[in-house]
C-alpha cells in the first residue's frame, strides 16, 4: 500500500496515477484560484487509500469560503472597505481568487475556521459567516444556537408548511390549493439570512404577544389558547384557493364533450337544485357563493358504452352527466372563471374557489423554535389576562412546552421581539452573530430604559376576575407562522353513508364519505369487556349485514324466485329454506371458495 | 376462614366466560410497547450475560428450544454451601473446559499424520491443569496416542489421508476435557448472608444435578426446555411465569403475575411447550376460518376441503367472521327454554364438504 502509486481519478474514473499527490494537488487548486481553470473543479486528496479524485459533474453540493493562506485571510479589511462601498461584489472576489467553492470531496481536505479569530499557521479557509452552516430554513430561525436539534427538524418543516404571501400574482394564478394570509409581517426578530434570501418581501407569519402562561386547563399538551379579539382584527386570517378545472375531451368516433346545462335525461342527472347557479352556458359566474353538492362546471359526455340502435330512429341523443362539482365539505365563493384552450384545441375552464379561514379550534400555529400548538380555546378579549400598561396578549401558551423541549431560542425570542416592540427597532437574531449572555442583558437594558421589567416579566390580571396573579408572567412577542392544517379542510363527519361495492361495507376516508374503522384493537377491546352484542352490532348490524337464504337440508344458498313466488334451493330444486343473518364478507368468503371447485355448505339448528 | 370472608374473596373470582386471554395480552401488550425504545442494565454477571428485555419475551413466548443465553443456578448444599473450598470444586467440576479454550494453536503435518497443539499454559493453570493431565484426558476421550512435548501436545493419527486429519483436529478441539458438556462457564456467587452458589452459563442440568454437593432440590435454569425435560410440565411452566415476571420486571414494567400465569398455562395445558403462534397455539386451533384468518389462509382452507372439515363455531374469530354473537362475556349464556309461540330464534352451524 505504502509505496503504490497514487491513482487519480477524474469523475469517479481512473485516468492515471501521480508520483508526487500533495504538490500536484496544490498546483491544481493555485491554477484554479488564478482563474486559470474552472471554478467548478474541485480536487481532493485522500491520503489513506492514496488516492486523488477530481470532480468536475453536476449535481454536487458545493459552498463558499474564504481562503486563508500562511495564517492570513485573503479576504484584507481594504477588500472589505471596499465591498461595503459596493466597488467590488461577491463575484469579483470569486474571479480574484478571494472565495472559492468546495464540494463535500475537498472539504476533508480543509481545516476551516468558524471566524477570523479562530485562524491558526494550518489553517486552510475561512466561513464567510458562522451563521452559514444552516440552511434556509434555520437560517431564517432567529438564535438557532440555543435550541436542540430536534427542534430545529420540527422547525424547518413548519416553516415550509406556513401560510403567507408565496407569490405577489397569486390571484393571477391556478395553484390547486394555495393559502394566502391577510396581513402578513416581517418578524422584529430577524436574522441576516432572512434579507439576503429575499425572503423578507414574502414574510409567512406575524409578530403574536405571547404570554407564558396557563388558562384554566386549554393549552395543555401542545394546545394555544387565542384572543378573539386579535384574531377579529384580522390575526392569522387566511385565505383558501382552491382550483377546479375540466376540458372538452374528444373521442374516437367523433363523438365529444360539451359545457353545458346537462338535460334531465342525461346518465347520472343529480337534480334541478345542482345546477342552478350555473349561468346559460352551463358554468359558474364569478363571486357566487357555492356549496358542496352544487356544480361548478356543467358538462355531458357521451354515453360510456356504445349501443346497438345509436343513430337509428330520430330519437334523443344519449348523454351522461360529467359535471365538476364541489367536493364534500367544502364551501366558498367563485373567486375567477378562466375559459382557455388546451394543447390539443378542446376548451378547457378552470375555476378557482375562494374561502376565508379566521382562525378557529383545531388550527395549527407554530413559531420559528419547533414549538407547534393547536388553538383549544378562542377566548374574547376582556376575559383574557392584561397587564398593568393594558397589553393583552395574543396567544397563551403553556409553560409545561418550554423545559423539556429545551427551546430556549423560543424564549431569547420572546424577550427580544418585546425589545424591539418597545423601542420600535427590529432586532437581529442571527445565529453565532453575538453571546448569548451578552444578547440577554443588551435585550433587558432596552426594557428597562422604557419602563419593562428586564426579564420581560409582567403582572397579568385575570380578565375575568380583575384580581392579580401571584406570580409574574413571562410575556414577549414571537413571530409564529399559520400553518396550513386546519380543522375546517379535515372535519367529516357520517352517520349512515355509502358502502363498498365488494364488501357492502362503509367506506373508507374523508374524501368517499367514508367511515372511521372499527379495526382489530377497537375489537380485542370489546370482547375484552365481554361485550358480544355491542361487539355484534358494529361488526354486522351496522356494518355489511344481509340475509341470505339457506336450504335446510343440504345447506346451500339459495335464491327467491319472484315468478313463482317461492324460495329456492339449486341443488334439492325446492325445499325448505331459511332466513339467515350473516355479514355479507363472509358471503363473498363462500363465493369465492365455491369459485375453487369446493362446495361450503351451511349446516342449520333446530 | 369465615363465611364473610370467603364470600368477599370469591367476589374476586373470575367470572365465567370472562376473556382472560384478551385480557392477559392487552395487560402486557400495553406496558410492553414501553420496552422496545428503553433496556436497562444492571450491574453484575447475570446483567451481562443475560438477555433482556424484549428479545428475552419474545424468545420465552416462542418457546425456543435453545434460549441465547442459557443460565443455572446451581445452589449448593448444607456443607459446600459454607465453604469456598469446597464450592470451588463443585464449580470445578461443572466449568466447562473445551480444548479449543486451551489451545492456542493447532498445527497439522499431513505428510507425518500428526496435530501438534500448543497450549495456552496460562489458560490451562486457570482451570488447574497440567499438560501431561490434559494429554491423558484428551488420550482417554478420543482414543488418539497423545503425547507431551514441553507445553505442546503431539497428537499421533497414523494416517495420511488429509481429510481425516483435517476432521479429527476439528474434532479434537471441540473436546470437552474438564467439567460437563453444555453447562457452560461456571463462576462461585456469594450471596448478603454469605453462602455460596454457582452461576453458569449453560444449562445442562440434568448432569450438573448428578454432581455431589448440589442442592437437588433448588437446581434452576432460565433455560425453559432444560427444566421440562428435568423437572416435568408443571416445573416448565412455572420457569415460564418467573422468566416472564423477572425480565419485565427488570425493565421496571408492572404486570400481574396472573397475565403471565394465562399465559404459561395456555403454552404448557397440552403438557409440551408450544410457542405462541402459526406453529404452536394460533395453529392448534380448532376452527378451520379462524385458522385462515390469522396465517397462510389458502392453505386451512384447501385441507379443510380436502378432509371435509366442519367448523363447530364455537371460536370467538369466526364467529365475528360469519357476524353472529360470540360465545364470550354476555354472549357465553343461551336460553335453556324458549317462549312458545315467540319469533325462532336462527343459529347456524357450518360445514365444508369436499366436492
Amino acid at each position: 500500500m505504502e509505496n503504490r502509486k497514487c491513482y487519480l481519478y477524474l469523475n469517479g474514473r481512473v485516468i492515471g496515477y501521480i508520483d508526487e499527490p500533495l504538490s500536484f494537488v496544490g498546483e491544481v487548486r493555485n491554477t484554479r484560484r488564478k482563474g486559470q481553470i474552472s471554478g467548478e473543479v474541485n480536487i481532493a486528496y485522500f491520503e489513506r487509500p492514496n488516492e486523488i479524485h477530481v470532480n468536475t459533474d453536476r449535481g454536487r453540493l458545493r459552498k463558499p469560503y474564504i481562503i486563508v493562506e500562511g495564517g492570513r485571510s485573503r479576504f484584507t479589511p481594504e477588500l472589505s472597505d471596499k465591498l461595503r462601498r459596493k466597488e467590488i461584489n461577491f463575484n469579483y472576489l470569486l474571479r480574484n481568487g478571494v472565495i472559492e467553492y468546495m464540494d463535500a470531496e475537498e472539504e476533508e481536505n480543509a481545516l476551516v475556521a468558524m471566524d477570523p479569530s479562530g485562524i491558526s499557521e494550518s489553517t486552510t479557509h475561512l466561513e464567510l459567516d458562522p451563521a452559514s452552516l444552516f440552511g434556509f430554513t434555520i437560517g431564517t430561525s432567529p438564535f438557532p444556537e440555543h435550541n436542540a436539534l430536534a427542534r430545529h427538524a420540527m422547525s424547518a418543516n413548519f416553516i415550509k408548511q406556513s401560510e403567507g404571501l408565496y407569490a405577489t400574482n397569486f390571484n393571477q394564478r391556478f395553484d390547486s390549493r394555495s393559502f394566502i394570509l391577510f396581513y402578513p409581517q416581517k418578524p422584529l426578530v430577524s436574522t441576516a439570512p432572512y434579507d439576503a434570501t429575499g425572503i423578507m418581501n414574502h414574510p409567512s407569519g406575524q409578530n403574536f404577544v405571547v404570554a407564558i402562561s396557563t388558562y384554566y386547563g386549554y393549552n395543555m399538551a401542545d394546545a394555544i389558547v387565542m384572543n378573539k379579539g386579535a384574531i377579529d382584527r384580522g390575526l392569522g386570517r387566511s385565505l383558501f384557493y382552491k382550483s377546479y378545472s375540466d376540458e372538452e375531451r374528444r373521442y374516437p368516433g367523433g363523438q365529444k364533450d360539451r359545457f353545458r346545462i346537462p338535460p334531465p335525461t342525461a346518465e347520472g342527472y343529480m337534480g334541478e337544485h345542482a345546477y342552478a347557479k350555473l349561468s346559460e352556458d352551463g358554468i359558474i359566474e364569478p363571486e357566487m357563493y357555492i356549496n358542496d353538492g352544487e356544480v361548478l362546471i356543467g358538462k355531458v359526455a357521451p354515453p360510456r358504452f356504445l349501443e346497438e340502435n345509436i343513430g337509428a330512429g330520430g330519437l334523443e341523443e344519449k348523454t351522461r352527466d360529467d359535471s365538476v362539482v364541489l367536493k364534500a365539505g367544502e364551501s366558498g365563493v367563485v373567486d375567477s372563471v378562466v375559459f382557455t384552450e388546451t394543447p390539443g384545441a378542446t376548451r378547457n375552464i378552470k375555476v378557482r374557489i375562494r374561502s376565508l379561514r379566521i382562525p378557529e379550534k383545531g388550527d395549527k400555529f407554530a413559531s420559528r423554535h419547533g414549538q407547534k400548538g393547536v388553538i383549544a380555546l378562542v377566548v374574547n378579549q376582556e376575559d383574557m389576562p392584561f397587564s398593568e400598561s393594558g397589553i393583552i396578549p395574543d396567544l397563551l401558551l403553556n409553560p409545561h412546552s418550554i423545559p423539556t423541549r429545551l427551546t430556549f431560542g423560543h424564549l431569547m425570542e420572546m424577550l427580544a421581539g418585546k425589545a424591539s416592540a418597545v423601542t420600535g427597532s427590529m432586532t437581529d437574531g442571527t445565529a453565532f452573530a453575538e453571546d448569548g449572555s451578552k444578547r440577554i442583558d443588551d435585550y433587558g437594558k432596552m426594557l428597562e430604559s422604557n419602563g419593562f421589567d428586564r426579564h420581560g416579566e409582567e403582572f397579568l390580571h385575570d380578565g375575568i376576575t380583575g384580581s392579580r396573579f401571584k406570580a409574574k408572567i413571562f410575556t414577549g412577542v414571537v413571530y409564529y407562522n399559520r400553518l396550513y392544517h386546519m380543522a375546517s379542510n379535515k372535519l367529516q363527519v357520517r352517520s349512515r353513508g355509502k358502502v363498498q361495492i365488494l364488501t357492502h361495507q362503509p367506506t373508507e376516508g374523508k374524501a368517499r364519505q367514508g367511515a372511521l374503522r372499527f379495526g382489530e384493537m377497537e375489537r380485542d377491546a370489546l370482547i375484552g369487556h365481554g361485550a358480544s352484542l355491542l361487539l355484534k352490532e358494529r361488526m354486522l348490524d351496522q356494518s355489511d349485514k344481509t340475509t341470505v337464504l339457506v336450504c335446510r337440508l343440504c345447506g346451500s344458498m339459495g335464491y327467491y324466485d319472484y315468478i313463482k313466488r317461492m324460495a329456492v334451493c339449486p341443488m334439492c330444486n325446492s325445499a325448505p329454506m331459511a332466513d339467515v343473518e350473516i355479514s355479507y364478507a363472509f358471503k363473498v368468503l363462500l363465493d369465492e371458495i365455491r369459485s375453487l371447485h369446493i362446495l361450503p355448505s351451511i349446516k342449520l339448528n333446530e | 376462614m369465615n363465611e364473610k370472608k370467603r364470600e368477599a374473596i370469591s367476589e374476586f373470582d373470575v367470572h365465567s366466560g370472562e376473556p382472560v386471554g384478551i385480557i392477559a395480552a392487552q395487560s402486557i401488550g400495553e406496558p410492553g410497547t414501553q420496552m422496545i425504545l428503553r433496556t436497562f442494565h444492571y450491574a453484575g454477571i447475570e446483567a451481562t450475560i443475560a438477555t433482556s428485555g424484549l428479545p428475552r419475551i419474545v424468545e420465552l413466548v416462542d418457546a425456543r428450544k435453545r434460549p441465547a443465553t442459557p443460565i443455572t443456578y446451581v445452589y449448593l448444599d448444607s456443607e459446600a454451601r459454607k465453604s469456598l473450598e469446597k464450592a470451588e470444586s463443585v464449580a470445578k467440576r461443572i466449568n466447562e473446559v473445551r480444548m479449543n479454550g486451551l489451545v492456542r494453536r493447532a498445527i497439522e503435518n499431513f505428510s507425518k499424520g500428526t496435530v501438534k497443539l500448543i497450549l495456552d499454559m496460562q489458560a490451562a493453570e486457570a482451570v488447574e491443569l497440567t499438560a501431561a493431565q490434559i494429554a491423558q484426558k484428551l488420550a482417554k476421550a478420543t482414543g488418539y496416542e497423545a503425547s507431551v512435548e514441553g507445553g505442546s501436545i503431539l497428537i499421533r493419527l497414523h494416517t495420511n489421508n488429509m481429510k481425516e486429519i483435517r476432521s479429527a483436529s476439528v474434532r479434537l478441539m471441540k473436546k470437552v476435557i474438564q467439567g460437563i458438556e453444555g453447562a457452560g462457564k461456571a463462576i462461585i456467587q456469594q450471596d448478603k448472608s454469605g453462602t455460596f452458589y454457582i452461576i453458569a452459563a449453560g444449562s445442562n442440568v440434568s448432569e450438573i444435578i448428578k454432581l455431589d454437593g448440589v442442592d437437588k432440590s433448588r437446581l434452576y435454569t432460565n433455560d425453559v426446555f432444560a427444566m421440562y425435560n428435568l423437572f416435568g410440565i408443571e416445573a416448565a411452566r412455572n420457569t415460564l411465569v418467573n422468566e416472564l415476571k423477572k425480565t419485565l420486571k427488570e425493565q421496571k414494567i408492572n404486570v400481574d403475575e396472573r397475565h403471565l400465569a394465562v399465559v404459561a398455562d395456555a403454552m404448557t395445558y397440552a403438557g409440551d411447550i408450544k410457542g405462541i403462534g402459526r406453529h404452536g397455539l394460533s395453529g392448534q386451533k380448532i376452527s378451520v376460518f379462524a385458522k385462515a384468518a390469522y396465517e397462510e389462509t389458502v392453505k386451512h382452507l384447501v385441507n379443510a376441503a380436502t378432509f371435509g372439515e366442519i367448523d363447530h363455531m364455537r371460536g370467538v374469530t369466526e364467529n365475528i367472521l360469519v357476524g353472529k354473537q360470540i360465545p364470550l362475556g354476555t354472549g357465553s349464556v343461551k336460553l335453556a327454554i324458549k317462549r312458545s309461540g315467540s319469533k325462532k330464534v336462527e343459529s347456524e352451524k357450518k360445514q365444508d364438504k369436499p366436492q
